[in-house]
């Protein structure tokens, strides 16, 4: 019995939080279920936003023992990239091309998944791969890889805040439940977070390359000399992270628009994602996700009107705050990683 | 006597400002238990990873079938056909008996092939083939370990005291595997335990200091008490 | 006493030389360019124009920066902690004094006085408290718990509408010796006086048997705890003595500037003592000064450059970030031991071949 109990304390604890959360929400709402939705698909969206970034950020640490300051740039370059495909003038100018912006904005998500690959391959290849003896140097390294990238972007895009002016069909649609307006396009990307959880966890779970990533997150030494090839699923690991990243900030640029905030944002929260969840626990780092995703929208919504407009962008320290003091290494990390 | 399956000439091997091996000289015949003797600290592991490219010598040479394989990366030494069983048996707790023995795959199948040997081997293998390696105990981990360099084909075994911390009648059943394993492939054995060692063995090399000093065939080292006092310090 | 004071001065010579030049380097500037080291008076009033004041400026920045990079060696370089939320330290002295000064309606000098006890008393009880909760997280645990601590600090006083949020506050009731816009030169002495003492205070700390307890820590904590040390005690003595330094930059930094900001509390003043430590040298007396001063002198110097390559001009401002950056992936990739380590490690094969030839 104290075993399972000890085994399922994460679980409790998150369920505990969540639970929590939403009957704040809730009574917050004064039991009106339109104003309670909207805050809960508020919240959904903006976790799924973070897992994108946290995801990549959680595995990337777990089996190379890499935390990757740059991970936020990369959803920073998305954004920009996919605002700049979408939208005319601009470096690559599609509005010719492609007049239905329906259309564009599937090419616009590629051309960011596709930047973000690219460059995480450079990153990986040319400048990680030096420093893998040495942890805390490549920590400075990517802060410093930060740096640049936010200073490229400012060279080619300038410092300009740009929020998103072309708007197309699944952006603009809204259906009424409960007597309020639902985004369809958040719920869509509440929906293309969920099937990515998923789909992550199968390939974790049941592919190859998902063993031989658990594996080399506990041995990768061991995993080396059973005659895999570490460095070249370090290499796939590494550049499918920061694309997903790269993604998150196309898709997330409808709503946020692309600016040089993103990338330190995005960051810190997904960092404090990762850390509370359990640094190299992927069931950590979704329920995580989740979880500050939804404090984020409860903290939002409980503020409005009151002289704590603070509150929604500390929540994600707060929480990593409070779980660390609770459980050192986090939700659902084990005590022997650090 | 066969050409040497496994040839190490004097290598040399650091490991941080540390050097572990000054002069290290194994020869590992074709179809052979090789057992590497001597005290804690002397080199036996080093040896091994050295010739498996985790630790890298700076100097000397390793020929594998008479070919060069010192400076490859591990995973194509591995991949050369050589299995490693490192001690403290390294096998991944969080993953399944069967994850374990589908990593160690080299091509598809190689898993398919091979299972109604291991399950042969080793019947513990069947019985816990989906739950995590984790929960098996000390001497069952040891089997999984041994059981994953049997999934492809390794003419090469090298191996790292496989009794260490194990009862004595788990140490049976486990020199009865190695010795049936080496009816297929050539084995390189580290061994503290010199009874089992002894037993097992046909030849011995005894490494002291970093050094390979003495080697030769085990019934002959059995007998000379002098030398295995002198350097093991048993009698 | 006269050899023991002969000795210090052998062993120490470039040390004291150091200390003599920047002692006169207000008159050496002024001296150099016909400028007075006091500023030019108006009415009443001092302006501060002239090529010696400004150099003063120069040199208190880098006085400060250099505090503020030792002090974080002393935990990253030689305890082996490794905190993302120093800026904390600093920034929060900074609003200490401030608040002090500006809000409280003491006495100027007083409010001074207080202030500059407070900023360091609380900072150092802060950092001890955060260490007592925090220090038993390992490695990058600790690191994110400081950076989470930090950046809330940061967003709180970018939103705080008594501290006039994001704008932040100027001062104006510094006691008019100390007020870097009258008496330059009295800042200068004082930043300099401290950044002296910090020096020789953490030299002679890790040349005690704590510093050496710090560095066992640093090489493996586990075995230090193992030989019978209590690691956290030793631990929270250098965060303790650490912050309480940062808290003494944040304070002249202030004074410096006679403003008051949510940036004090930046990553930026996090991330500039971790670069100059490397720079410098990690786990060395004077690479933390070393990184300080070399990137501050090219920040002034570079920064406000332009280069002109046929008929385009480049202003080095608009890719000053860029420059930063690239500085700082050259320096992990090229020279991870810093200015000073390379040096060692230069001087050492030298010797070897001298030796050997």
């Amino acid at each position: 019995m104290a075993t399972t109990l000890g085994k399922n304390t994460p679980i409790l604890v998150m369920i505990a939080i969540i639970t929590g959360l939403l009957t704040f929400s809730f009574i917050n709402s004064n039991g009106d279920f339109g104003d309670f939705g909207i805050t809960v698909l508020s919240g959904l969206f903006q976790g799924m936003l973070l897992f994108l970034v946290a995801s990549g950020l959680s595995i990337i640490f777990g089996l190379m023992d890499v935390l990757t300051l740059a991970h936020g740039a990369y959803f920073m370059i998305g954004a920009y990239v996919a605002y700049d495909v979408q939208h005319p003038g601009g470096v690559i100018d599609l509005t010719a091309a492609i007049p239905d912006p329906n259309l564009r904005f599937p090419v616009a998500l590629i051309a960011a998944i596709l930047v973000g690959a690219g460059l995480g391959v450079i990153l990986e290849r040319g400048l990680l791969r030096p420093l893998y003896s040495r942890p805390i140097f490549q920590l400075v390294m990517t802060f410093g890889v930060s740096l640049v990238m936010v200073e490229i972007v400012k060279a080619i895009w300038d410092t300009t805040i740009y929020s998103w002016q072309d708007r197309f069909g699944l952006q603009e649609s809204f259906f009424e439940l409960f007597g309020q307006q639902f985004s369809v396009y958040r719920l869509f990307v509440v929906g293309i977070g969920f099937v990515l959880i998923i789909g992550i966890a199968l390939i974790l779970r049941r592919t190859r390359i998902g063993i031989i990533i658990r594996a080399g997150v506990e041995d990768r030494q061991m995993v080396e000399a059973l005659g895999i090839n570490v460095q070249l699923v370090f290499t796939v690991v590494f550049t499918l992270g920061c694309a997903v990243a790269a993604f998150g900030g196309g898709i997330a640029a409808p709503f946020l628009g692309a600016s040089n905030n993103l990338a330190t944002d995005f960051l810190l929260q997904a960092v404090a994602v990762v850390v509370l969840g359990g640094m190299g626990s992927y069931e950590g780092t979704a329920a995580g996700s989740i979880m500050v995703g939804l404090a984020i929208a409860v903290a939002q919504k409980a503020a409005i009107g009151t002289a704590f407009t603070v509150l929604p962008s500390i929540t994600p320290m707060l929480l990593l705050i409070l779980i660390l003091l609770l459980r050192p290494s986090g939700l659902f990390g084990s005590a022997h990683s650090s | 006597m066969s050409a040497p399956v496994l040839e190490i000439r004097n290598i040399h091997t650091f490991i941080g400002q540390f050097h572990i091996l000054e002069g290290v000289n194994v020869s590992v015949p074709q179809g052979s238990i090789t057992v590497m003797l001597g005290r804690n600290g002397a080199g036996k592991t080093t040896t091994l990873k050295s010739v498996m490219g985790l630790t890298p010598p700076s100097q000397g040479a390793i020929l594998f079938e008479g070919k060069p394989i010192h400076g490859k990366r591990p995973y194509h030494i591995a991949q050369l056909g050589i299995g490693y069983v490192p001690e403290h048996r390294a096998i991944f707790k969080t993953l399944t008996v069967r994850e374990n023995l589908e990593l160690a795959e080299r091509q598809a199948h190689d898993l398919e092939k091979r299972i109604d040997f291991i399950f042969n081997l080793f019947p513990a293998m069947r019985q816990f083939y989906h739950y995590p390696a984790g929960n098996l105990s000390g001497g069952q981990q040891q089997m999984l370990a041994i059981a994953r360099v049997l999934v492809p084909e390794n003419r090469l075994l090298l191996i790292d005291e496989p009794s260490e911390g194990l009862a004595p009648v788990i140490i049976e059943e486990l020199m009865a595997a190695i010795q049936k394993l080496a009816e297929t492939s050539t084995v390189l054995l580290v061994e503290q335990n010199f009874r089992m060692a002894s037993r097992l063995a046909d030849r011995y090399v005894i490494l002291d200091d970093g050094q390979s000093r003495v080697e030769g065939v085990m019934p002959e080292l059995i007998k000379d008490e002098q030398l295995i006092q002198r350097y093991l310090g048993v009698a | 006493m006269t050899t023991r004071l002969i000795e210090n001065l052998r062993e120490n010579w470039l040390y004291w030389l150091i200390i003599l030049f920047l002692l006169a380097f207000p008159f050496l500037v002024a001296a150099q360019t016909g400028s007075s080291p006091f500023g030019e008076p108006r009415g009443d009033r001092m302006v501060m124009r002239g090529e010696s004041v400004r150099w003063q400026a120069v040199m208190i920045e880098i006085f400060i920066l250099a505090i503020l990079a030792m002090s974080y060696n002393l935990m990253f370089g030689f305890t082996g902690v490794l905190s993302f939320g120093h800026a904390l330290f600093f920034g929060l002295s900074g609003y200490i004094i401030g608040l002090m000064l500006e809000y409280t309606g003491l006495d100027n000098g007083i409010a001074l006085i207080l202030g500059i006890g407070l900023a360091i008393a609380i900072n150092g009880i802060l950092g001890l408290l955060i260490g007592l909760v925090s220090l038993r997280l390992k490695g990058v645990y600790f690191a994110i718990f400081t950076l989470a601590v930090a950046e809330m600090a940061f967003i709180f006083f970018g939103r705080f509408a008594l501290t006039r949020a994001e704008d932040g506050f100027t001062l104006t009731h510094v006691p008019i010796w100390l007020d870097a816009t009258q008496n330059r030169i009295t800042l200068y002495y004082v930043a300099l006086g401290m950044g002296i003492f910090t020096f020789f205070a953490i030299r002679r700390l890790i040349n005690s048997p704590t510093g050496a307890v710090f560095k066992a820590i640093r090489e493996n904590e586990d075995r230090a705890q193992s030989i019978g040390y209590n690691t956290l005690t030793f631990k929270l003595i250098a965060i303790t003595i650490a912050s309480m330094l940062a808290a003494s930059a944040g304070v002249l930094q202030v004074l410096l500037n006679k403003k008051v900001g949510p940036e004090l509390l930046g990553i930026g003043n996090t991330v500039d003592p971790l670069l100059m430590t490397i720079i410098g040298g990690i786990g060395s007396f004077t690479g933390p000064v070393i990184g300080a001063t070399g990137l501050h002198l090219l920040d002034t110097n570079i920064r406000e450059a332009t280069i002109t390559i046929g008929s385009t001009v480049l202003h080095v401002s608009d890719f000053w970030g860029l420059l930063l950056g690239a500085i700082f992936i050259l320096a992990v990739m090229v020279f991870p031991q810093g200015v000073v380590g390379t040096w060692i490690r230069l001087r050492m094969r030298w010797q070897k071949f001298t030796k050997s030839a």
